[in-house]
């Protein structure tokens, strides 16, 4: 096997990326195609009474305007498709504000957004709940998501007796922690185009999950799956909000009804109603720990957003709690409260909330026991998984701690809050634990092709989120095959291609990973059986167990000089070697951990805070591409930035519509946020892996950092606050 | 709250709102200037007005009739197929937009197509001479500056010109001067990496 | 965008006579802020008439006077020799504006008639007296981080977005306009309006009014001035509070000082008792707080931008303290 799994390659569709070439979905061009915009509520809640499209119809270049009265009736697609229970210009229901209302269809982008401020819509309003803390007097614990075939996790947990150790405790923390409303804003908005040629559509769409949008275009039309093909080349981005939502289906929709292809792009303001967000959210935690800090109990209690449509959305409250360290007694609930506002949706690393809330109060127990952070963890550090009793195949959390504090220097902390300081500066370190679950998705297939040439396709129905799966299938598959990297194509983005989920959970690397190197394995026995079984062949007749393939080479390992060229053997083969496996049912959950250090300078006069130093040291298992997985590092830390300093979608809650629907209201952080950063793997292949030792990561690097930088500015301030991000406003207000 | 055939949002009726987005204006004969209408589409309502432009793009030039309401970003993708430049944010919020004109950064969303008749623009298509690719582009697969590739061309016409610019004396600066382009799967650190080595090159 | 009429001409007086003879006319230059205002439907003209080739872009000292172009984009204001060295808080006002992309292509002209950022004002779908007159402020009770704590009225209470009015105001900079009746100078004090009751009413700007420059007298002062943008990035985003001084010491006491402040009131805030309060005393933590307690003094914030008086009150401090050389 060549050694090209690992390698720092540059990315394989770098040079298609840097000159403008990749095709995203909004640069696909379709002839003739109209151009969509939508026209959305202004209420949140209540009926349309008159919905006046003649001005709009009239305008120059409007092909149709679509409402409810003129769409066709469609299916809501099964809910593990389709978040949202409802699909809009079905009827006069409104269920939040900045639902699509009626979708204006021109010729011309410019005269469909014209034409869209000319319809004219009359509500009979009702009056909307909206205000979160208002509604946590009703909040109320969901039956467990059911879906066929799988076990429902539960909403509320218990272990042991929370309740009793909690009393016997010698330190008890109890704290508050909240965080609120946010928006993923993919730099890339998502954008659909379908053509119909008869009864079949093709559909551009910038989709997290090609084969997820086909299905729910299928179940919402009525159509047969094979009659959807979805395609998703490149992807901008998506962080939870391109998975299938009401505006892809409705795009399919209203090509059909005008006979046109229809090209959809939301605007950045659309994005903020159409795709979901982060749900708001309230955690009480309460730890018991004996003096020397062994936790003896967790209560954990978190309350989050759902609709007035959908009853159970409540992504992974729980885990990281379940999950990261001992404690014998344990009680969880996962609680919700209905507001009138949109669904709620995942977005990168959905533990991140639970995993900000435990990770500060670990450090605020930290404090009440007068313990060292990271000797805190250790103590409470377990090897075994506490949801299973089974012993977690590969972990080497212990081994983050150690090498992320040399790294980071910690052993220079004075631990007492406000005690570094340069002038008025204070200077803050804080640490936490990261972990996130990854996979647990369905398998995906994989299909190899090897050409007459000796060059290799390798084709599956994923996706690029930008997470570098172009480049490490290609390296998997290369390395699997014993091809050099040049040789290998790695197809994805298209349904027509062997089935794959969704680009989410962190699944790629143990659903497509997997895929790839089972699928490549068996390709690679058959090329040798092809070169054994060929008489012309210097490897005739040896046993096919003793013969490597590297760099485009076959050889017996025993003796590397005989051998033969993999091109060789397939142009005396005379045809492509084709092999082909089918999807598992499920791609098996990891957990990957690390741990995580900011370093913060706080201004306490003007209540500034700047990150100025990240660095983290993680267990991923095997790395597939250390310049990849370390951008995914740098990618979910500076999120970790937005997430505690600057990010915060605004409700009014009068009328139950989010305010800052844009990009320079709603802050995402930019260059001048971010310092340098640093990320440390261990490198150790988990044995359990079937993609070459690795495990799905991308998800990982957030959680912890959140806590972290809070933690920091506590360590600057001696302040904590609990209520995120920390603005300026809080700093002052909490300033000694 | 019922019964309103218009419905309040802070008590004033949709319809107040409405009138505020105006409705497609009777058009003005405007003798003497540029505008002249050009029919487009069906419908009962007038065209809009739209006039002749010559742009210069990449090193070519484009002679067309464009609607005086579209934007020098809509028209590079839409009418000259030039989808390297894309639309983030079309509000000048984000930067993937970014262009040369007369060799300066500008938000191509930010501007008519007419207002930059007779100039020079420069996309991330025109920035490689052949199969040689700019230092900057070059940097930026190095240093692995980009993850979905999106915001990217925006990224690099901005390195560009923070280059050309002098705005390179340290991270701190490039970080300053390259803020005006908002990266979400958030590759800042690699990005100050590009454009410091491809400043240095340029030295 | 509704469609409109585009003309050009190079002469500020064609430009002038175009604009007046249309009411739904307007001019454009650098194009940042207009075509968002259309795109949010706050505007609809229905002639854009394009002063970029207007000659109007010059920078120069004379006679003591820093004189401006309308036409002269941000950049090259910021980077002028004679405005980073006579007028530092203008140079620093722009350079912590926008991006760098839009200093390169909005003119100063535009830059002090950009309108307010209040999200109820960019929303159309949500009432607001500055858009749609009459028809609320929904701001009042609902959403008011980023609004005003000074000089807002029961119909508005909207913040000026722009930093660079904010050191023209402390300059005491006057804004010369070009009308189909000829020029007139309109001191930058008197050129923003307060909301009062009629918030659509912005500036003493008559229609077909065009900025042609900005006059800042040079001093002292102006030579020895800062501007402090607090925000919540470090970049890229409008003030949360800003400060424009300018100060001149005579040993240890304060002979000349001018202040102005952003994001705290519906034009770029000043403040007399503040200044006098410092005027002619020493510079001490007990006069600079005593000037921060005027600067505040009839605040009125709303739910969520109380933090705002205590926020301008340390900004201000701050900037004394670094100004007067007391760090």
């Amino acid at each position: 096997m060549s050694r090209i799994v690992g390698r720092p390659v540059p990315r394989v569709e770098g040079h298609a990326k840097v000159t403008g070439a990749a095709e995203f979905t909004a640069d696909v061009h379709v002839p003739g195609a109209l151009h969509g915009v939508m026209v959305l509520s202004t209420v949140a809640r209540g009926r349309i009474t008159r919905l006046e499209t003649r001005q709009a119809e009239r305008s120059a270049g409007v092909a149709a305007v679509m409402t409810h009265r003129n769409m066709p009736r469609l299916t809501v697609p099964e809910p593990h498709l389709l978040v949202k229970r409802f699909l809009p210009l079905q009827d006069t229901e409104i269920h939040h504000s900045g639902q699509p209302v009626a979708l204006v269809l021109a010729e011309t982008l410019e005269q469909a957004q014209h034409a869209a401020t000319l319809v004219r819509v009359s509500y009979d309003t009702q009056p909307v709940r909206t205000v979160f803390e208002d509604a946590m007097d009703d909040a109320w614990i969901p039956p467990p998501e059911e879906e066929p075939g799988e076990t429902p996790v539960p909403n509320e947990l218990t272990r042991g007796d929370p309740e009793g150790a909690l009393a016997r405790a010698d330190l008890r923390v109890d704290v508050t922690y909240t965080t609120p409303i946010h928006h993923h804003n993919p730099i890339e908005p998502s954008a659909t185009t379908a053509v119909w040629r008869g009864r079949k559509v093709t559909v551009y769409d910038a989709s997290q999950g090609v084969t997820a949008a086909q299905e729910s275009i299928a179940q919402a039309l009525d159509l047969p799956v094979g009659h959807v093909r979805v395609i998703s080349r490149y992807l901008g981005g998506g962080f939870g909000c391109k998975t299938p939502w009401p505006h892809t289906v409705l795009t399919a929709a209203a090509a059909r009804e005008v006979d046109r292809p229809v090209k959809l792009v939301l605007s950045r303001s659309d994005s903020y109603s159409l795709h979901g967000h982060r749900s708001q959210a309230h955690q009480r935690l309460r730890l018991g720990a004996r003096r020397d800090g062994t936790l003896t109990a967790i209560d954990h209690v978190t309350t989050q957003q759902v609709s007035r449509t959908e009853d159970e959305f409540l992504p992974s409250a729980s885990v990281p709690t379940r999950r990261l360290y001992a404690c014998d007694n344990l009680s969880l609930a996962q609680r919700a409260v209905r507001l009138d506002l949109p669904t709620p949706a995942w977005m990168r690393s959905p533990e991140v909330m639970p995993a900000h809330g435990l990770e500060c109060a670990l450090d605020e127990l930290a404090y009440a026991a007068d313990m060292d952070p990271i000797e805190l963890r250790l103590r409470n550090h377990t090897a075994t998984d506490p949801e299973t009793g089974e012993p977690f195949p590969s972990k080497h959390l212990k081994e983050c701690y150690r090498r992320g504090a040399t790294a980071f220097g910690w052993s220079e902390r004075n631990p007492r809050p406000g005690s570094m300081r340069d002038g008025r500066i204070r200077i803050g370190w804080g640490m936490a634990t990261a972990a996130h679950s990854a996979g647990g998705m369905p398998g995906a297939a994989a299909r190899v092709t090897l050409s007459t040439e000796g060059t290799a396709q390798v084709q599956v129905a994923t996706q690029d989120i930008g997470t570098g799966t172009y480049t490490v299938m290609s390296q998997m598959a290369a390395h699997v095959l014993g091809l050099p990297l040049d040789d290998v194509d790695f197809v994805l983005g298209d349904t027509n291609l062997p089935y794959a989920s969704l680009s989410a959970s962190s699944a790629t690397v143990p659903a497509v990973g997997s895929a790839v190197n089972r699928t490549c394995t068996k390709a690679r026995q058959k090329l040798i059986g092809l070169a054994v079984a060929d008489p012309r062949s210097p490897l005739h007749d040896l046993p096919a167990d003793g013969i490597t393939a590297e760099e485009g080479t076959l050889y017996q390992t025993s003796r590397p000089e005989r051998r033969d060229s993999i091109r060789a053997v397939l142009t005396r083969h005379g045809r492509p070697l084709d092999v082909a496996t089918e999807a598992p049912e499920e791609s098996g959950e990891q957990y990957s951990t690390g741990a995580v250090f900011a370093e913060v300078r706080v201004d306490p006069l003007l209540g500034q805070v700047r990150v100025t130093r990240m660095l983290g040291a993680f267990d991923p298992g095997r790395v597939l591409n250390r310049r990849t997985i370390r951008s995914q590092v740098i990618g979910g830390f500076i999120w970790a930035v937005g997430f505690t300093l600057t990010e915060h979608t605004l409700l009014d809650t009068r009328y139950g519509r989010f305010v800052n629907r844009n990009l320079s209201g709603y802050l995402i952080p930019v260059n001048a946020d971010i310092p340098d950063i640093q990320a440390l793997f261990i490198d150790q292949p988990d044995p359990t892996s079937q993609a070459l030792g690795a495990r799905g990561f991308g998800e990982t690097p957030m959680c912890g950092m959140t806590a972290a930088i809070a933690n920091a500015v506590h360590h600057a301030t001696g302040r904590r606050i609990r209520d995120l991000p920390l603005t300026q406003d809080k700093l002052i207000a909490s300033a000694s | 709250m019922s019964d309103n055939d218009e419905a309040p949002i802070g008590g004033h009726s949709r319809r107040a709102v409405l009138k505020t987005g105006g409705f497609a204006a009777t058009l003005v004969a405007t003798g003497g200037v540029l505008g002249t209408a050009v029919g487009e589409g069906a419908g009962a309502a007038p065209p809009a007005p739209a006039t002749e432009v010559t742009l210069d793009v990449n090193g070519r030039t484009h002679r067309l009739t464009v609607e005086t309401r579209v934007t020098l970003l809509e028209t590079v993708r839409e009418r000259l197929g030039l989808t390297g430049t894309k639309k983030g944010c079309d509000r000048g919020e984000c930067g993937a937009c970014t262009v040369l004109v007369d060799g300066r950064r500008v938000k191509s969303c930010l501007t008519l197509a007419v207002m930059e008749d007779g100039r020079e623009i420069t996309t991330v298509e025109g920035l490689a001479r052949g199969e040689e690719l700019h230092p900057v582009q070059e940097a930026f697969i190095r240093r692995d500056a980009f993850q979905c590739g999106f915001c990217t061309p925006g990224q690099i016409m901005s390195a560009v010109a923070c280059i050309d610019e002098g705005h390179t004396g340290s991270d701190d600066e490039i970080r300053e001067w390259m803020s005006g382009n908002l990266c979400r799967c958030s590759c800042y650190p690699n990005i100050v990496d590009a454009v410091r080595d491809a400043a240095r090159e340029r030295a | 965008m509704k469609p409109f009429d585009y003309t050009r001409t190079a002469r500020a007086s064609e430009a002038v006579r175009l604009v007046a003879a249309r009411p739904g006319a307007t001019f454009v230059a650098g194009g940042t802020e207009l075509l968002n205002l259309v795109r949010d439907r706050a505007l609809a003209p229905d002639l854009v008439v394009d002063i970029n080739q207007v000659p109007l872009s010059g920078i120069e000292l004379r006679d003591g006077t820093l004189h401006v172009g309308a036409m002269a984009r941000m950049r090259e204001v910021a980077e002028h020799p004679v405005v980073r060295s006579g007028f530092p808080v203008m140079s620093e006002a722009l350079l912590a504006s926008a991006s760098p992309q839009i200093r390169n292509r909005a003119s100063i002209g535009g830059n002090l008639m950009q309108r307010t950022r209040c999200w109820y004002y960019r929303d159309a779908g949500s009432p607001c007296n500055k858009r749609e007159p009459g028809s609320g402020c929904p701001a009042i009770t609902g959403q008011n981080r980023w609004h005003a704590i000074h000089g807002g009225s029961r119909h508005c209470i909207a913040v000026h977005p722009s930093d660079l009015a904010v050191a023209l105001s402390a300059l005491q900079a006057t804004v010369v306009v070009l009308g189909p009746r000829g020029e007139r100078s309109i001191p930058l004090k008197d050129f923003y309006l307060l909301p009062g009751t009629t918030p659509h009413k912005e500036t003493a700007l008559r229609h077909g009014e065009l900025i042609t420059g900005v006059t800042v007298p040079g001093s002292r002062s102006a030579r020895h001035s800062r501007y402090l943008k607090l925000r919540d990035r470090a970049a890229f985003e409008f003030a949360v509070v800003s400060v424009a001084a300018a100060l001149t010491m005579e040993g240890s006491e304060v002979s000349d000082v001018h202040l102005a402040f952003g994001g705290i009131a519906p034009r770029p805030w000043r403040s007399a008792e503040a200044e006098a309060a410092l005027r002619g005393r020493p510079l001490t933590d007990s006069t600079i707080a005593s000037a921060a307690q005027a600067l505040v003094s009839g605040a009125q914030p709303r739910e969520h931008n109380t933090f705002k008086v205590e926020l301008v009150r340390r900004a201000l401090a701050d900037i004394l303290t670094d100004l007067g050389g007391r760090r």
